[in-house]
């Protein structure tokens, strides 16, 4: 059975304003499978956004080929785009909708009645906790409930694809075990899910599979697990935590993310 | 692409759009309908009082009624240019609901059709409404309200047009208002709302039958009042329905994809 997203040597590049290009993402490929979830593991800047831009079909490709269940998503955007919930990085909710209206007037993008757009909007508001914020702005909500409505709003369709952009950024630890459980039940419902993420921790803990992106390329991709093992061998790591304090454990995703790009997944806030 | 698909996308931005406005009904009419009445009081009312009648090329007629007219196209231009340049602006830059739908089975070129022809629908309902109130008073006739939709529509349009460009090509909201202070506004001023543009030097005439609202108010005029037909009218609202709207949409895709 064919993979529900396949991305096959995708390239994108454009022009800055002094007339020379950047190469946001550079011949990347990969297949999510039915059930499968990936995570794009990388820091900001490292192509994750535009990545997925181009696998929405927004942004068009420089080459490489985008396959929603077969279909490619530049060719015939509106059919290809029928087995897609995406969640961007940003605030994309329609702030002139309450919660609930908001979720169904979402789901008629996708040709779904409005009866069944309801019936399935509660079902979602239930399933992620913000049932009794269904008749209130959107501006009066949290960022968090932003968020959780936000990814909500993806799955009216009860798509086969799922591509989440950061979706725990700004979520209390709470929130985003909450939201990884959503996306264990979705797999098990059969979606291919490709989540971006500098959480490192979320990559472990939700991926089957992680692709570690710098600069637009993959410098690796596999279980989170194999990447350490076949990067960092089963060493382990010390950390000097003060003078004279040094903490070992073992290797994790970050570790192998340095040793392949020189490069961490969160720059060192500034003191 | 078939054009049904492509239609039916257009259609869902549109109900999109009436969606917000028909729960918003009461706020929408107030700012639509508060404007224009307040140039009609102001100017049709009070000014047309003191001045009575005046001669133009369709024979004598009250100022009142002149007015009238020209605050019908007043009413295009103003309710397409904001709706779409303001409104466009936060629906493109705050709210990025054109970028939420069109990762969606709707492209962003159904999305920004729907955009467009909602602006223009939301004109022409607010223009055939102030062309009733016409009636009503008996400046018009009745059939003005009907009759003046085949030229209102394609004019708030071309307006709606204008203004999507302006918000494309706009980095804050705040820019907006050069081309609304130095276009929009001399425009309301001096193409023919207040005041025959005959009555403007020759060289100024030239200019305000080069902008999109004298043509506009030429054709309401025949239609509302039965001056006579200016047929290069037509050809100037096409020329600019067809360039603008190429052109906001053209900017406003340069805008939001990379």
């Amino acid at each position: 059975m064919d993979a529900p997203l396949r991305v096959v040597h995708l390239t994108k590049r454009y022009w800055l304003q002094d007339r020379r290009f950047l190469e946001a993402v550079s011949d990347v490929s990969f297949d999510v499978g039915p059930g499968e979830c990936l995570g794009l593991l990388g820091p900001n800047g490292a192509g994750k956004s535009t990545a997925i831009a181009c696998i929405s079909g927004f942004y068009p490709v420089t080459s490489g080929e985008i396959l929603i269940e077969g279909i490619d998503v530049h060719a015939d955007p509106k059919h290809a785009r029928q087995g897609l919930g995406l969640c961007a990085q940003e605030d994309t909710l329609d702030s002139d909708f309450r919660v609930l209206d908001q979720l169904v007037r979402h789901a008629t993008y996708f040709r779904i009645p409005v009866a069944e757009g309801a019936r399935r909007a509660r079902r979602l508001l239930e399933r992620f906790g913000i049932a009794d914020r269904a008749n209130d702005l959107v501006e009066s909500l949290s960022g968090g409930t932003k968020r959780r409505l936000q990814v909500a709003r993806a799955l009216i369709s009860e798509p086969r694809v799922l591509v989440l952009d950061e979706p725990t950024t700004g979520l209390d630890p709470g929130m985003r075990r909450a939201l990884w459980d959503i996306l264990t039940a979705e797999r098990e419902r059969g979606a291919a899910i490709l989540l971006s993420t500098h959480y490192m921790e979320e990559a472990e803990r939700v991926c089957d599979r992680v692709a570690l992106l710098d600069k637009g390329v993959v410098r690796d991709i596999g279980p989170p697990g194999r990447l350490v093992e076949r990067h960092m061998g089963q060493a382990e790591i010390s950390e000097e935590l003060r003078p004279d304090v040094v903490w070992r454990r073992p290797p994790n995703l970050e570790d192998v993310y340095l040793k392949l790009t020189g490069a961490r997944l969160h720059e060192p806030e500034a003191a | 692409m078939k054009l049904g698909d492509s239609l039916w996308g257009v259609r869902c931005v549109w109900l999109r759009y009436f969606d917000v406005f028909r729960k918003g009904i009461f706020y929408y009419l107030i700012t639509t309908f508060a404007e224009p009445f307040l140039y009609l009081l102001a100017f049709g009312f009070g000014v047309g009082s003191l001045i009575g009648s005046l001669q133009t090329n369709g024979g004598a007629v009250s100022y009142r009624s002149f007015v009238f007219s020209g605050i019908l196209g007043q009413t295009v231009l103003f309710q397409g240019f904001y709706e779409a340049s303001y409104g466009g602006f936060v629906r493109m830059y705050y709210q990025r609901i054109f970028q939420a739908v069109a990762v969606t089975p709707i492209t962003l070129s159904e999305v920004l059709w729907g955009e467009l022809v909602w602006d223009a629908s939301k004109a022409t309902l607010a223009t055939a409404i102030i062309a009733l109130i016409g009636v009503a008073t008996g400046d018009f006739p009745t059939y003005a309200p009907l009759a003046v939709i085949p030229v209102v529509f394609p004019a708030s349009l071309l307006f709606a047009g204008l203004g999507l460009a302006v918000a494309a090509r706009s980095r804050t909201i705040e820019e907006i208002s050069y081309p609304q202070y130095l276009l929009v506004f001399p425009m309301f001023l001096f193409c023919g709302v207040f005041f025959p543009v005959e009555q403007l030097p020759a060289p100024l005439q030239w200019v305000a039958w080069a902008l999109p609202l004298t043509a506009v108010n030429s054709l309401m005029r025949t239609l509302t009042l039965g001056f006579a037909f200016q047929a290069w009218s037509i050809p100037i609202v096409a020329a600019w329905l067809g360039l603008l709207v190429a052109y906001s949409r053209r900017a406003m895709f340069r805008r939001l994809v990379k």
